[in-house]
Order: structure tokens, then C-alpha cells, then sequence
């Protein structure tokens, strides 16, 4: 028997959106054009990743924001045809006005309630000029929005790692510093495989946070982060934690 | 694998009460169960077994009650025996619902509380006394912290319910009413005679990126979904239940209600004995290109509906020749005949 029911089969859509600092001060020590070497590189291991799981669709695209915030590339773009366009440094820091643009695309539509999910991923160098707060609420406020993986790369000693750290929302993950164009090309690669990766998984999991304890408080309803997020690799060092040895060569290499 | 305690339920159950007949519309219905559950594409590719599972009850060949129940084992890494959780998930699930219809059906539209307790108690307790016979083992633990995280291994250490965690889809038909009982993703769809699907459950707002109300919660008796629906009206033609790797293969809500309303045509056009052949190939078609998860699809079938509309010209033999009614299965030999409950066992 040839036909089969129900509509049209499909893999599931995996929206991967790069959120891109592109303020004047990411003009400084080369910092801009290492973020657009880093991202470059990133995609053929990003499509290999794709490749190894054709149950998941990864869709790609990035906002970029200095004085407010646009698209940068605005469809959402199948990996495989997905280039990155160089960005220009200039101007603010809106953080803020970025997250707002993000949440209007994670609304119920155009996001489908069958997706895996999104990951957001945050490359800054400074602090917010605008309203993060503001645009904070309008990301968590969309169910897409809080249930997606964020992922934060804090490039040099500027930048604000509280803000990095409420846009991650989870205390046991920290932003990822990125000292140098090394560290941060390691930490957007694990961005855009280990990452991409894990969220791109069928698996379903229980709502349960990881350390509750079924006898203990109440459960909560889950943030998909602390399970789907694979642990860093130890170059990837999180701002705020311990050096190990592992980390000795991202700490000699600190040029930012 | 099957707990001892489990089987001597199922062996001491009594036979079901007879059903209430006020009415008699659904008396001489003759209803037919088709089954399937195939491994994920993911699955396959990671050497996963299938963590779903089917399981379904009836007194007769073809007559009422019927229970039919689906779990979806948990495809995380933390969820490393949610095989056996969804096993578990069906048979307490089905010979739970099976007590509740011997007691007193009347007073089963009362008996949301005591169902889901009592479900995810004994659910708890399975699980609790396979784990005695079977402690996690440190290779299984070793395993989880490679694959996953330490964090994952502490997770699971603290909390050993987590590696069965899995979800439950159960119906019950009888003369009088059906009963839904659901907790965690999936879909349950009533399909009339004219086509019309239907979702008998309010949607959870919760069942979103992978993450699902789940047996392994501590609130799992508050999380279950549940819908007493008293057999007043006309009745269904078709009841489907789907785990969502079913569900998510299909490019849209749209697309995977239709399914219900398609089967009621095929099953017109082609006959019950080409359908039931063909669930399997196409939960295995959907996987392959759709979400790659494991795939169970159930469904009851009330035989009178589907001649009751005009039927094409093609129709087959099956459909005037009644097909060769499932046979009764009880926990007691899905468990004895294979730990992962397959399509042949079901229909």
C-alpha cells in the first residue's frame, strides 16, 4: 500500500540564532573581525553536525545590534546555504532591543509548537546602552524564549557578565570568556556543534530540574538549559570558575 | 522485564463487571484494535532500543470493554531504562483502568483522584522493586557521566526514578462511556463517523521543547490529564493515540489530525486487514523523515462505522469479511512473550 495518512511529513525545525555585538567598541584590538573569522569557520562544523541528524532541520540567522538592533541575516536559512556576512563595529551597545527582535520571532506563530529548541547564542564585548530589562521580559515572556538554550561569549574584561549571566538565566552555567581570537573561535565552535548538537536530540526528557529530588521541594518545571547544554570543553572556561591546568594556554593567550 | 508482583495482578484481576446498558446504542457495536510501535531513526543511528511501548486489554474478540494503553519512554541520557519504564506505564496503566471498570463504572466519572494516585504509585512501587532486584550499576552510571555529564550521573544517583521516566496515553471504551487518561506528550484524537477529529483532552501548555510531564516526577498524579466522556451521542468511529515521535513527524498540527480522518477512509476503501498491515510501514516511513524518535500509533475501530458511509467501489474483502479478531492479551504474556512490547502483539 503506496499511500500513507496525514499530511505532510518533516524533520523538525532547529532555529539557531547568533546574537552579535557590533558596538564601536568591538572595533578595538580586532575584535569584530575575529568574531566574523570565528563564526566563518564555525559553519562547515556546524553543517557536518546537521548532516549527522537529518531528523532535525537547523535553520541559521543573526541579529546584530549597536545603535538598536536589526537582522542581520533575517531568513531562517537551512544551514547548508547558510554564509556569514561580515559585520561592521560602530556605535551602542542595545542588547536590549536585540532580545526584543528575537522574542518577536519566537511568538506562536511563525514558531511551530513541534520545534526543538532555539538556541540563542549572545557574543558581546560591553555593557547595554538601552533597556535589557526591558527586552530580558519580552524573551522570557515567549515560551520559546524560555525554553531555549542560551549561550553567552563574554569577549574581553569589559564586558557585563551579570547581564550575560541573566540572559542565560541558569546559575550553574556561566558566560564563556573569550579572551583571545583563539578562545573565542573554541567557544563558538562548541557553540555551534556540542551545543547544536545536544538541542538538535529527539530526546524527550522529564520536566524535573536535574537536582531535584523527588522528596525534596517542590518541582519545578524545567529550563531546558541545564540538561541540554553538554558540559564545556575545559578551554572553554567560564567566567568566574576555577583555572584548572586545562585552561593555562586560553590564560597565556589574553590579548583582549 | 516484567515484575513478579505485576504479573500476580494481572492474574488476580477480576472479570469486569458487566457494563451498564441504558445505553443501548453501543451494545452490539463489534470494535477492532490495530497497534504498532517501530524504534526511532535516532534510535537506530545511537544503538537505542525503542523506549515505547502498547498494551491492550478486552474481555471478548470484538466486543466491549476495551482498553488500550501507549508510554513513551524518555529518549535523555538520564533516561537509560525508560524502556522499562514505558513497559511498566502499560500494564499499570491498562490493568489499573481494568480494577476501576470492575468496581463500580458508575463511579468512574469520581475517579480521577484514585486513578492517578494510585497510577503513579504503583508505578513508583515497579520501579522501586525493579531497581531493588537490579540496582543501577556503575557501568550503567559510568556510561551516563561519558555520554552526558557528571552532573547527569549526580542527577540520576539522587534520583533513581529518572532513568524509567516515562509517559502514558490510556483509554477505556465501554457501552456507556470512555474514559481518556493521559500524562505527558502524545495526542489522543476521537474521529466521528463523518471524519471530524477531535482532541478529547485540553491541550498542556507545559509540553514544549522536548520536556514533558513525566511518571519519574514527584507531581505526576497532579500532572495527568483526564476526561470522563458518558456515551450519549453518536460514537466514535475511530479512537487513535499516538506518542509524539509520531505526532512531531508531521510538518504541522494540521497534518498529523489528519491522519485520523484518513484512516477512517482507508479503513472504508481498503479494509481493516490492509491497514492493520500497513501501521508499521508507516510509522516507519514518518521516523525515517520525519522526527526520528520512536514511533507507536494505537487505534480502536468501531467495525459498523465503517460501512455506515458510502464506500468506493474498491472496497476490499476485508471490510465485509470481518478480520481475524486480535487476540486477548494480558501484561502477564506481552511480558513472558518479549520485554518490548512490538506490533504483532498488539494486533
Amino acid at each position: 500500500m503506496s499511500k500513507r495518512p496525514g499530511g505532510e511529513l518533516a524533520s523538525r525545525p532547529l532555529h539557531f540564532i547568533w546574537i552579535a555585538d557590533s558596538s564601536g567598541s568591538m572595533q578595538q584590538d580586532g575584535k569584530i573581525q575575529a568574531l566574523n573569522t570565528a563564526i566563518r569557520e564555525a559553519i562547515p562544523h556546524m553543517r557536518k553536525v546537521a548532516d549527522d541528524n537529518p531528523n532535525a532541520q537547523v535553520l541559521v540567522r543573526a541579529v546584530k545590534f549597536s545603535n538598536g538592533a536589526q537582522w542581520h541575516i533575517s531568513q531562517p536559512t537551512p544551514v547548508a546555504d547558510f554564509a556569514w556576512e561580515d559585520l561592521p563595529a560602530d556605535g551602542e551597545t542595545d542588547m536590549g532591543k536585540a532580545l526584543a527582535l528575537v522574542a518577536e520571532q519566537l511568538k506562536m506563530p511563525p514558531m511551530s509548537d513541534r520545534a526543538l529548541p532555539p538556541v540563542l547564542v549572545m557574543i558581546s564585548d560591553g555593557q547595554p546602552t538601552d533597556d535589557f530589562e526591558a527586552g530580558l521580559k519580552a524573551l522570557m515572556g515567549q515560551p520559546w524564549g524560555k525554553k531555549a538554550v542560551r549561550i553567552a561569549i563574554a569577549i574581553g574584561q569589559d564586558v557585563d557578565n551579570d547581564v550575560l549571566q541573566k540572559f542565560i538565566g541558569h546559575p550553574e552555567l556561566k558566560p564563556l570568556a573569550a579572551n583571545s581570537p583563539e578562545a573565542l573561535v573554541r567557544h563558538i565552535k562548541w557553540a555551534s556543534t556540542a551545543v547544536l548538537k545536544s538541542a538538535s536530540s529527539p530526546a524527550a526528557q522529564g520536566t524535573d530540574h536535574p537536582e531535584a529530588s523527588p522528596a525534596s521541594a517542590p518541582t519545578p518545571m524545567g529550563v531546558p538549559v541545564p540538561t541540554a547544554v553538554p558540559t564545556p570543553p575545559p578551554a572553554a572556561q567560564a567566567v568566574g570558575a576555577t583555572p584548572n591546568p586545562a585552561d593555562d594556554q586560553a590564560t597565556i593567550d589574553d590579548v583582549w | 522485564m516484567m515484575g513478579a508482583e505485576n504479573v500476580a495482578q494481572a492474574e488476580e484481576a477480576k472479570e469486569p463487571a458487566p457494563a451498564v446498558t441504558e445505553v443501548k446504542q453501543a451494545t452490539a457495536e463489534e470494535w477492532q484494535v490495530i497497534g504498532a510501535t517501530v524504534p526511532g531513526a535516532s534510535h537506530l543511528r545511537a544503538g537505542i532500543p525503542n523506549q515505547d511501548a502498547i498494551l491492550f486489554l478486552r474481555e471478548s474478540s470484538v466486543g466491549l470493554p476495551i482498553i488500550l494503553s501507549l508510554s513513551d519512554g524518555h529518549g535523555s541520557n538520564k533516561c537509560f531504562r525508560s524502556d522499562r519504564g514505558s513497559r511498566y506505564a502499560v500494564m499499570i496503566g491498562a490493568q489499573l483502568m481494568r480494577e476501576v471498570l470492575n468496581d463500580d463504572p458508575s463511579k468512574i466519572a469520581e475517579s480521577r483522584t484514585r486513578l492517578t494516585q494510585e497510577f503513579a504509585r504503583r508505578w513508583n512501587e515497579a520501579v522501586t522493586a525493579d531497581l531493588a532486584r537490579q540496582p543501577l550499576s556503575e557501568e550503567e552510571l559510568a556510561r551516563l557521566a561519558t555520554k552526558d555529564s557528571e552532573h547527569a550521573r549526580r542527577a540520576v544517583e539522587a534520583h533513581p526514578l529518572l532513568a524509567y521516566g516515562a509517559t502514558s496515553l490510556t483509554v477505556a471504551l465501554t457501552q456507556s462511556f470512555i474514559v481518556y487518561l493521559q500524562l505527558g506528550d502524545g495526542e489522543i484524537l476521537t474521529v466521528s463517523e463523518t471524519g471530524k477529529v477531535a482532541k478529547p483532552l485540553p491541550e498542556d501548555d507545559r509540553l514544549l521543547a522536548n520536556e514533558t510531564t513525566s511518571l519519574c516526577t514527584k507531581n505526576a498524579a497532579e500532572d495527568f490529564r483526564f476526561f470522563y466522556q458518558p456515551l450519549t451521542d453518536a460514537l466514535p468511529a475511530l479512537i487513535l493515540l499516538s506518542t509524539d515521535g509520531y505526532v512531531n513527524s508531521f510538518s504541522d498540527d494540521a497534518g498529523f489530525q489528519k491522519v485520523g480522518s484518513d484512516i477512517l477512509e482507508m479503513l472504508r476503501s481498503d479494509g481493516f486487514d490492509v491497514v492493520n498491515h500497513s501501521v508499521k510501514d508507516w510509522l516507519e516511513e514518518a521516523t525515517r523523515i520525519g522526527s526520528g524518535d520512536d514511533c507507536t500509533l494505537g487505534l480502536i475501530c468501531r467495525t459498523s462505522a465503517l460501512q455506515s458511509h458510502p464506500v468506493p467501489a474498491a472496497i476490499s474483502a476485508a471490510t465485509t469479511t470481518p478480520a481475524k479478531p486480535p487476540a486477548q492479551e494480558t501484561p502477564e504474556n506481552i511480558a513472558d512473550a518479549n520485554p518490548q512490547p512490538q506490533a504483532e502483539q498488539v494486533a
